[in-house]
């Protein structure tokens, strides 16, 4: 504990630098409006902005890129409480007792709670980060390749079972991303492999391109603009403040959203999507008047809120110590550290403390600018959305090429955005989360080295993933997940993921 | 026979097998998968003691086929064909073609010609906006972006043939 708190003192030291200060700052405000706008998420915002942070040290980019991701779930509250707008999927059930509360001319409220319950939760999950990923870090020094397959292959097995929509789906796009992740010089022997006599392809796909095309590109070319409302009130600064008994409903529900969110923040998926319908669903299952959830219940806005902050803190416990991302958004920050050549997992905390340390407390303070910001400021953010998005995508595309093609400065990295774009607009055409696509593209080197390298030691025998424990119970673990899912298709009931799918449906 | 409808009814024994969504999408993934593996033909797969170049890509190709058949084979949970809207291609597509030409112009023509006439083109041929308004904010906005991505963030942006 003490080596903590020293280790601790060593981050805040390098967070309260001017500049660090700075970059969360800029990170926080971003954040916020990448929230706050419908049509561009937290994965899309990250990776425009990636190239910008090129010219910046690891600590910088990771503490700016990373103020984006959670100022993005603080931002998305608001559009959902005013105007019933989900900014990022992990507002949607804030939506229906938000705008509720909304309606009852209880706005502020809402946007306080909503405010002080991420606040909260995202502090109890950067407390249990400093915690726990030091020494699970400490514990995948005793990986070795067999261990980081089956890790893997958990991550995905995890990622399909959490998910919305269907296994096989979801599968189907990690694999087209694993594939995807094989373009380029094969490391171990050198063979090219898809490149077509095209140099740039020779080192692979990136990361940034896909995720813009897919995430960026691709919502834009399936959002016309004409489907897009820009008509909001914001509340005024006097209407802010809950009375005693909203305070009252509230605690609980926060205390509650920030554990359960933490917890499925950890496990690969959706998390901070998935941990708010989860929460919104046990605070109505243990409430008193369940009834009132619909009809603006205190507790359907700080659950949820509360959940979806923790969760996004959670998902930085096996990026951080495991190297593992758990979903797009880790996918392309771990990408981030990797440009910068800081590689996240095990070794972090003793190769880099002043990243790791740094990072994690400039959450502290990240956290902290948040409620300062989302609170007073609401009606800054609030007034963005006058911008019509007409005006607003032809500035995303223009981003877009511009952040593509500075990371590399290649002219095919665009194309492939573009290309990746199209893919996009396909997928959700024909009901595809193009999440697991990144998953897949970003793992595939890691998985493949790993898995052929257990191959070689075992001389080719599948067996040594049940010869060494923590591979045999990772792998065990996706079997039984695996049953888990095909049980729910004998039995054909509707489980949680099913109501998560109606959940977004009837949203979006 | 396979026919594509707008109605969802259950198909009746002897009767046409309706399209659905997810025999399109399905299909395509195996169709895909089976072309991609034509020409991994040089890429040796190698042993299970030594494995090859082609040993990963082979085995996603493989998973991605039967994942695909697995889609092909649930269709009839996935809406028809028919039933898929389709209203915002139109949107798509003039958005695609406008992105795809100043991509092409982006290396000669440089940043700021490039990206003034991606506005303007977007603004004025897809959302049909005043035209004078519209040359303003092309020309202000990518002033902006080229003074804060190549003056401030010292971005090396392509400059083209005029040195802008």
């Amino acid at each position: 504990m003490e080596s903590i708190a020293d280790s601790l003192l060593l981050g805040f030291s390098v967070a309260f630098r001017p500049d660090v200060l700075w970059y969360a700052f800029l990170g926080c405000v971003v954040g916020t409006l990448v929230g706050v706008l419908p049509g561009i998420g937290p994965l899309a915002g990250i990776s425009i902005l990636l190239p910008a942070t090129f010219g910046l040290d690891a600590t910088k980019a990771i503490v700016m890129l990373a103020g984006i991701y959670y100022g993005s779930q603080y931002g998305g509250s608001t559009t959902s409480i005013l105007m019933r707008i989900p900014g990022e999927a992990a507002s949607v059930m804030t939506c229906i007792d938000g705008y509720a509360m909304a309606q009852k001319g209880r706005a502020g409220a809402a946007l306080c709670i909503a405010a002080v319950g991420s606040f909260i939760a995202g502090t109890f999950g950067v407390i249990a980060l400093t915690v726990i990923a030091p020494p699970l870090g400490a514990f995948a020094l005793r990986f070795g390749p067999p261990e980081y397959t089956a890790l893997l292959v958990l991550g995905l097995v995890f990622l399909a079972y959490m998910s919305s929509t269907s296994l096989a789906r979801t599968l189907l796009m990690a694999c087209f991303g694993l594939l995807l992740g094989t373009i380029g010089i094969d490391v171990m022997t050198g063979h090219f492999r898809y490149s077509f006599d095209i140099p740039e392809l020779g080192d692979g796909i990136g990361i940034v391109p896909v995720a813009v095309g897919l995430f960026g590109l691709g919502e834009i070319l399936s959002t016309p603009s004409t489907t897009i409302t820009g008509k909001v009130k914001p509340p005024r600064l006097a209407e802010l403040l809950p009375n005693r008994e909203e305070w009252r409903q509230s605690a609980m529900p926060i205390a509650r959203g920030s554990v359960l969110g933490f917890l499925i923040g950890i496990v690969p998926g959706s998390a901070h999507i998935i941990s708010s319908f989860l929460s919104y669903a046990l605070e109505k299952r243990i409430s008193k008047n369940p009834n009132e959830f619909g009809k603006g219940a205190v507790a359907g806005v700080a659950g949820p809120e509360s959940a979806n902050n923790a969760a996004s803190t959670g998902a930085f416990v096996p990026m951080l110590a495991l190297g593992l991302p758990t979903g797009p958004v880790t996918a392309v920050l771990m990408a981030a550290l990797l440009i910068h050549g800081v590689p996240p997992g095990p070794q972090l905390v003793s190769e880099h403390p002043d990243v790791f340390w740094g990072f994690i407390a400039s959450m502290y303070v990240g956290n902290l600018m948040l409620l300062a910001l989302n609170l007073p400021l609401v009606g800054l953010f609030v007034s963005v959305l006058r911008i019509p998005y007409a005006y607003l995508y032809p500035l995303i595309i223009m981003f877009c090429i511009i952040g593509v093609y500075e990371v590399s400065h290649s002219i095919v990295d665009v194309w492939i955005m573009l290309i990746m774009g199209i893919v996009g607009y396909l997928l959700r055409k024909f009901d595809f989360d193009p999440a697991p696509l990144v998953l897949g593209l970003v793992i595939a080197p890691t998985f493949e080295m790993s898995l052929r390298q257990s191959l070689v030691m075992s001389n080719g025998h599948w067996s040594i993933f049940f010869q060494r424990p923590i591979a045999t119970v990772l792998l065990a673990i996706c079997v039984l997940l695996l049953a888990l899912s095909a049980l729910s298709l004998i039995v054909k009931r509707r489980d949680w993921r099913a109501k998560l799918a109606e959940a977004e449906a009837g949203e979006s | 026979m396979i026919r594509s409808t707008g109605t969802d009814r259950a198909p009746a024994l002897g009767s046409s097998v309706i399209l659905r969504r997810d025999h399109i999408a399905g299909g395509v993934f195996v169709v895909a998968g089976l072309a991609v593996y034509a020409v991994s033909g040089d890429l040796p797969f190698g042993s299970l003691a030594m494995p090859g170049a082609g040993m990963m890509p082979k085995l996603a190709i493989a998973l991605m086929v039967v994942f695909g058949l697995v889609l092909v084979l649930r269709a009839g949970e996935s809406p028809p064909w028919g039933e898929v809207a389709w209203s915002d291609v139109p949107h798509a597509v003039r958005v695609i073609v406008i992105a795809a030409i100043a991509i092409a112009l982006y290396q000669p023509l440089g940043f700021l010609i490039t990206m003034s006439l991606l506005l303007l083109c977007l603004l004025v041929l897809v959302e049909k906006r005043n035209v004078l308004r519209v040359v303003i904010f092309s020309i202000g906005v990518s002033l902006f972006a080229y003074i804060l991505f190549g003056s401030l963030l010292k971005s090396p942006l392509p400059h083209g043939l005029l040195g802008f």
